[in-house]
């Protein structure tokens, strides 16, 4: 199944999608805000065709090989969606001629109502409701978010390419698989470009709709479909709240257009003050339905049950891209705090509440990826708990802001968005090499199976008790995979925050911050500060150890010695963005990227020198700043990954050889010695960790009680009073309709009659009234 | 009536070409098919000329399917006509008034008579290569040979009606005179009871037919009776003369009163209200498919042009309440009652159609009534009126589509009982789509035209009870009280709309959820199904969006036309 061809030649129908970009912008001479609308138009009209061309060529040779079951469509319509956003990037940091820091463009309205009115002696079917006008809005951090969107959505449709494609059990569905994704692509798209908080939602929504979808993708499965509902109803606790905020937004402001609301927040509608009770309860239930969204405490539950989806769903949805939709929630709520400009003072709370969250949900999700064995759930947790940093920089942001210190707070928000970018890019790269490993791992058991049972009769993906994500089972895939290890070993330590690479700028900014906002300003920030910093011991540790687990060491079991690094269309996203992951992050911080991204009054990127950059993370000015400085790298470089290697390290069997890098990495693991941990392993704190502290229990116990008996009330009530009634109406009026239809006879001399009748009745009436 | 012809320029001849292309028509429909190659020997001589009519036809006229090709180009160039000249103004004669208003009615006659004409192709199909039965041919077959020979013999009767039907319903609608109204619809309804009665070999059309005939002469005999008397209060019969008499009248003059009074008995048979619309279930369900959709929208077209022009020309006070208005508001209440529960257990799906257009006809009476109520302004006038036009002019998209979907079912010997919508869903996917959208236009939910067209009645009405009832009662029932009754209007049309659900949503639900007798998919009839998808698309735009917008302006700009003379 795993043919090495090359298959380069299906990109061809992409070409034309590329090509739009050099039209709209040499022929049509188009601006580049002008074509942002298309970024979500031409995914929208992609959707549909690759649903029914997908039903249409159900199971057609052509369409399966040459088109991947509309994966081809889906890959153009985000190339073109990319290329776009490129450009768009392009004209604003570069050609730096249209820039401005927050532009509304409002090219045309995407959907209006329609509200009927009457002028004069006609009807008028006129285009009412300026709120629901929809615009695009631009500033840093959409071009930012903008692009970590497109542009991994584009690499994890070429990587589905590969592992969806291949894969028996997904035949024949793959078009529900593109249509689904491209939906998504839709909303995050559109999410990130919308110019008011509505349309804001209104995408939001459409990105959970395609969560529950994409998660219960092998819908049959018992617990696909249960992680579902699951991720669809805790998230939908959040937005409910979200949409309570939105609500008392608008009455405060009697509108929901950022250009409105930004325009100066201290004033309501009708030139008002803004109380800040009042913003502080918008503000809160806002950050809730963020907190549904990111899978943070205490809504965080459904994160690692999504698991269940596909890999790359994993990949695109819960880990680079809709997790971040929280975060991009409340990076908005920025110009409400920021008392530097038109700011609500006496928000501190909520900064607190903010910074709070996230220090509780990094520290409890790097514990419970202590004991995880499936290689997908300890990336899930290690995404929870990274989303969680940056909800505590920009806790710590908030607070900064709303207290006046504007340059710390413009400088951690950035930050915490430059986190964003590299854990964006990392993650989703972890995900799609763990996909590479459990994918390869699949096809060698089902080649051991094969060999084994050459002659049994027994057919189908039926596995038995054999789980291709489980990490006990691999081990010394360092050799048998050189491109996934190296890739892993890169985003493992951009996650760790390994001076220099990806994560290290940005996690460092972050926790040195929020122990100056501790220090300086707030010694309620102390918990979430110290938080952050074992958490960025832990972190080492598990990432370590998960990578160790699945590379290092000896085989576990005869599977390894079967697995290829053999199916198309999977190395070249993760090539790419082991690249971008181990220099861009550096490369960005050069430029500037987190003052960029923080500071609204920042609107370029500039060089900084190389060691100007260096002092600045190394050896900052305040001597405590330094010392967190040091014991962040400290712990998170030596003593977590050290741990991990005394546990899980060791080298590969003799005569394997991996790349040089990955050679030294494993050995070097195997000099620390050995621990043994499995009294460690029976205590029952691990239990507690490995149940995932209660917390899916207590929810489900509560549920139980509450939900279950009114839900049952409300199926009775609607069962027997609202049926009941209609029922009673209907059989009502078909009495009524029969005796209505005896008088219609069937013979004309009764018609006439009834006429008679009638014209009787005229007259009498008529009489009556001129009488 | 000579003044027509001596007056006829090319002006003249401009503002009638719809009416005259269809007398063409019908001309070349009598002498077209007779072409043969016959000739005339000129009197003592040997030359022989052609002479045309007689002798053996040319293959070109020989061929069946030709009657339908001339009604159908003559409709579209009707059509098409009456779009290009739209705006056209003037008298022709002393009979006529052409005006944007009376355009929009032959367009409104002219797109369902094309619609009709085009769904024959099914219902009555023309086959050039019939043959005689031969002995050896079993029974089975020998019956379809000689169906298919009279289906062919019988195609001019039935197009030639087609075009008498559009010819008087056309004419009708310029009428300025009562007495040429009330013979160009006579016109129009003779020529559709024989529609009706077409396929006379089956019991029920022979009957249906019978039936809505008697009725209906019974019927107009009232109203010429009723013209009469107005005839002998008035002295003439010229609407706007009546007009202007009705306005001098002082209290009321019995015998105008009365006259009117019958009239409304016809014109209310041509629309199907209660209690006068009792053969037209019969009508319906008798008559092939695209009649009985000829029926429920072009000919209830015309009944609403008869009764605006009784209603709000001739009758309508100048302040104060209509003398028509309680009996209009009575029977409108009642028709749409009487039609929508009839419809509820009805078990054949042209009956539910028939008994459909029976509660449309409430709704639009409805409409029209409160225009009398005396508290409408003459913008509010306007704008019901507008609402009502809109909603005959979208009713030929959906109602008609219904219908044409039932013509395809028909061509294959069903269409009626329920039974044969089962499994539609699976059969013809866009068929029964396109029957999905004609049933919830019907029903008048958003986004559908039926709902705009519903809604403007209904906003119609409302604002002319607006202002009565008092906005600081205290409670509901103190309120409802004050209000006028004008309000109940609207109110039973939204009660009626959520009962029609019930009868619409039914042919929805077998149509997808029951399985059909058959897996065989509906005949091809590729312009038929165009016609019918061409509606559904239509009954969706001329909902929302900037094409509904236009074609309310045009609606509207008629119908200022007709209310500014």
């Amino acid at each position: 199944m795993s043919d090495t061809k090359n298959e380069w030649g299906l990109l061809v129908p992409i070409i034309p999608f590329l090509l739009v970009v050099p039209y709209l912008k040499f022929l049509a001479g188009w601006e580049s805000v002008e074509a942002a609308f298309l970024i979500v138009v031409v995914p929208l009209l992609t959707f549909p065709v690759i649903l029914v061309l997908g039903q249409l060529y159900n199971g057609n040779e052509t369409w399966k090989n040459r088109y991947k079951e509309g994966g081809i469509f889906g890959l153009g319509a985000l190339a073109l969606a990319l290329s776009i956003a490129i450009w768009i990037i392009y004209d604003y940091i570069v050609g730096s001629a249209h820039f401005e820091a927050h532009s509304v463009v409002d090219p045309f309205s995407w959907l209006t109502f329609d509200v009927i009115e009457q002028s004069g002696t006609q009807w008028e079917v006129s285009t009412g409701f300026a709120d629901i006008g929809v615009g695009v809005w631009i500033d840093s951090v959409t071009l930012m978010l903008l692009f970590v969107a497109t542009f991994l959505c584009f690499l994890i449709c070429w990587f589905s390419l590969g592992y969806m494609n291949t894969d028996k059990i997904n035949e024949d569905s793959n078009h529900r698989f593109y249509g689904e994704f491209v939906l998504f692509a839709i909303g995050m798209f559109g999410m990130v470009l919308a110019d008011n908080f509505l349309w804001l939602f209104i995408f939001w929504e459409i990105m959970g709709l395609c969560s529950y979808l994409l998660i219960g993708f092998y819908y049959w499965k018992e617990s696909a479909a249960y992680a579902a509902k699951k991720a669809f109803l805790t998230t939908r606790v959040g937005d409910v709240f979200l949409m309570v905020g939105l609500l008392i937004l608008y009455d405060i402001y009697g509108s929901l257009e950022f250009a409105v609301i930004f325009e100066d927040p201290s004033t309501g509608v009708g030139g008002a003050l803004v109380d800040s009770g009042e913003l502080f309860w918008a503000l809160l239930m806002l950050f809730i339905g963020a907190v549904g969204k990111s899978a943070q405490f205490p809504l965080h539950v459904w994160l690692p049950d999504a698991m269940e989806g596909p890999t790359p769903v994993s990949a695109l949805i819960h880990a680079a891209t809709m997790v971040n939709a929280g975060l991009y929630l409340v990076v908005r709520m920025v110009p409400f705090v920021d008392v530097h400009v038109n700011g609500v003072a006496g928000l501190e709370n909520f900064a607190l509440i903010v910074a709070w969250i996230g220090g509780i949900t990094a520290f409890m999700a790097a514990a419970i990826a202590f004991v995880q064995n499936d290689i997908k759930k300890v990336l899930a947790y290690s995404t929870m708990s990274q989303l969680a940093y940056i909800f505590t920089g920009l806790g710590a942001g908030l607070l900064f802001l709303n207290i006046g210190e504007h340059h710390a707070g413009y400088f951690v928000i950035g930050a915490s968005m430059f986190h964003l970018f590299n854990h964006a890019m990392a993650k989703g790269m972890l995900f799609m090499a763990s996909g590479s490993v459990i994918h390869e791992v699949h096809h060698a058991h089902d080649h051991v199976r094969e060999l084994s049972e050459k002659y049994s009769t027994n057919e189908g993906d039926d596995h038995g008790d054999f789980d291709p994500q489980d990490m006990r089972i691999m081990g010394g895939l360092a050799a048998r995979m050189p491109v996934t290890a190296t890739a892993m070993m890169f985003g493992s330590m951009s996650i760790i925050g390994i001076p220099l690479i990806g994560g290290f700028w940005s996690k460092e900014g972050i926790i040195a911050e929020t122990w100056k906002a501790c220090l300086a300003e707030e010694p309620l920030m102390f918990v979430p500060a110290l938080l952050v910093l074992a958490t960025a011991g832990m972190t080492g540790f598990y990432m370590t150890r998960m990578w160790l687990m699945t590379f290092a060491g000896p085989p576990k079991s005869e599977v390894v010695g079967h697995v290829h690094e053999a199916t198309p269309w999977i190395k070249e996203p993760l090539i790419v963005l082991s690249i971008i992951t181990a220099i861009g992050g550096f490369a960005l911080a050069l430029f500037g990227a987190a003052e960029y991204l923080g500071d609204p009054e920042y609107d370029h990127l500039s060089f900084h020198g190389i060691l100007d950059t260096l002092e600045h993370a190394f050896l900052p000015e305040d001597i405590n700043l330094r010392l967190v400085g040091w014991t962040t790298i400290l712990i998170a470089m030596v003593i977590g990954p050290v741990m991990a290697s005394r546990i899980h390290g060791g080298r590969l069997i003799d005569g394997v050889e991996a790349s040089p890098l990955v050679s030294w990495l494993v050995n070097l693991s195997s000099r620390f010695g050995s621990q043994d941990v499995s009294e460690l392993a029976d205590s029952q704190l691990a239990e507690a960790l490995r149940r995932r502290l209660y917390f899916d229990d207590l929810y489900e116990m509560t549920l139980a009680k509450t939900a279950v008996p009114l839900a049952e009330l409300s199926a009775w009530f609607d069962k027997n009073i609202i049926d009941g009634v209609i029922k009673q109406i209907e059989s009502n009026s078909s009495t009524g309709s029969l005796q209505v239809r005896r008088i219609t006879t069937g013979s004309a001399r009764d018609y006439i009659l009834m006429a008679a009748v009638g014209m009787l009745s005229i007259f009498a009436l008529v009489w009556g009234v001129s009488a | 009536m000579s003044s027509i012809i001596s007056d006829m320029d090319p002006a003249t001849a401009q503002l009638i070409l719809p009416e005259l292309l269809m007398l063409g028509g019908i001309i070349a429909m009598i002498l077209v098919p007779n072409f043969g190659d016959a000739t005339m020997r000129i009197p003592l001589t040997k030359i022989r000329i052609p002479f045309l009519i007689g002798g053996t036809r040319f293959a070109t006229t020989n061929n069946p399917k030709l009657p339908n090709q001339i009604a159908t180009t003559t409709l579209a160039l009707a059509f098409m006509t009456s779009l290009l000249f739209l705006s056209e103004e003037g008298d022709v004669g002393n009979l006529l008034h052409v005006d944007e208003f009376s355009r929009m009615f032959a367009l409104v006659f002219s797109a369902a008579l094309l619609l009709a004409s085009l769904a024959t192709t099914v219902r009555l199909p023309a086959r050039p290569k019939a043959s005689a039965p031969l002995d050896t041919d079993s029974t089975v077959i020998s019956d379809a040979k000689v169906n298919a020979l009279i289906d062919n013999r019988r195609q001019v009767d039935f197009h030639i009606l087609l075009l008498t039907t559009g010819l008087g319903m056309s004419l009708m609608a310029m009428a300025t005179n009562l007495f040429m109204l009330f013979v160009c619809l006579e016109l129009a309804s003779l020529s559709s009871y024989i529609l009706v009665a077409f396929h006379k070999e089956n019991d029920v059309g022979g009957e249906a037919g019978t039936k809505y005939f008697i009725v209906g002469s019974v019927v107009s005999a009232i109203g010429i009776y009723g013209m009469s008397l107005l005839y002998l209060w008035n002295g003439n019969l010229d609407m706007t003369d009546l007009a202007a008499s009705w306005d001098a009248m002082e209290g009321m003059d019995p015998l105008a009163t009365i006259g009117v009074g019958l009239m409304l008995v016809a014109f209310g048979f041509k629309v199907g209200a209660a209690p006068f619309h009792l053969a037209v279930p019969d009508a319906y369900a008798g008559a092939s498919s695209p009649v009985a959709g000829v029926l429920a929208t072009a000919s209830k077209a015309m009944g609403f042009v008869a009764l605006i022009r009784l209603l709000l020309v001739v009758t309508m006070p100048s302040e104060g309440q209509a003398f028509w208005f309680l009996a209009l508001s009575i029977i409108a209440v009642v028709t749409m009652t009487w039609g929508n529960l009839a419809a509820l257990t009805s078990d054949n799906p042209k009956r539910v159609l028939a008994y459909s257009s029976v509660a449309h006809a409430g709704y639009m009476l409805a409409a029209l009534a409160a225009t009398g109520s005396g508290l409408a302004d003459s913008d509010t006038s306007a704008l019901i009126v507008t609402a009502v036009v809109f909603h005959l002019v979208v009713l030929v998209l959906f109602k008609l589509g219904a219908f044409l979907i039932l013509s395809m079912l028909e061509a294959e010997g069903r269409g009626h009982r329920m039974e044969d919508l089962h499994g539609m869903g699976r059969r013809d996917p866009v068929i029964a789509a396109s029957m999905f959208v004609f049933m919830l236009s019907l029903a008048g939910v958003p986004p559908l035209s039926g709902f705009l067209s519903k809604l403007l009645m209904i906003n119609g009405i409302v604002n002319v009870s607006a202002g009565s009832g008092s906005a600081s009662a205290s409670t509901a029932l103190s309120w409802a009280q004050g209000v006028d009754p004008v309000f109940w209007l609207a109110a039973a049309i939204v009660l009626n709309s959520a009962l029609s659900l019930f009868y619409y949503l039914r042919i929805v639900l077998v149509m997808f959820f029951e399985s059909p007798a058959t897996e065989k998919p509906l005949k091809r009839a590729p312009s038929l199904r165009m016609a019918i998808i061409a509606c559904a698309v239509l009954t969706l735009l001329f909902g929302i969006g900037p094409l509904s917008n236009s074609l309310l302006d045009m609606v509207g700009s008629a119908v200022d036309s007709f209310m500014g003379s």
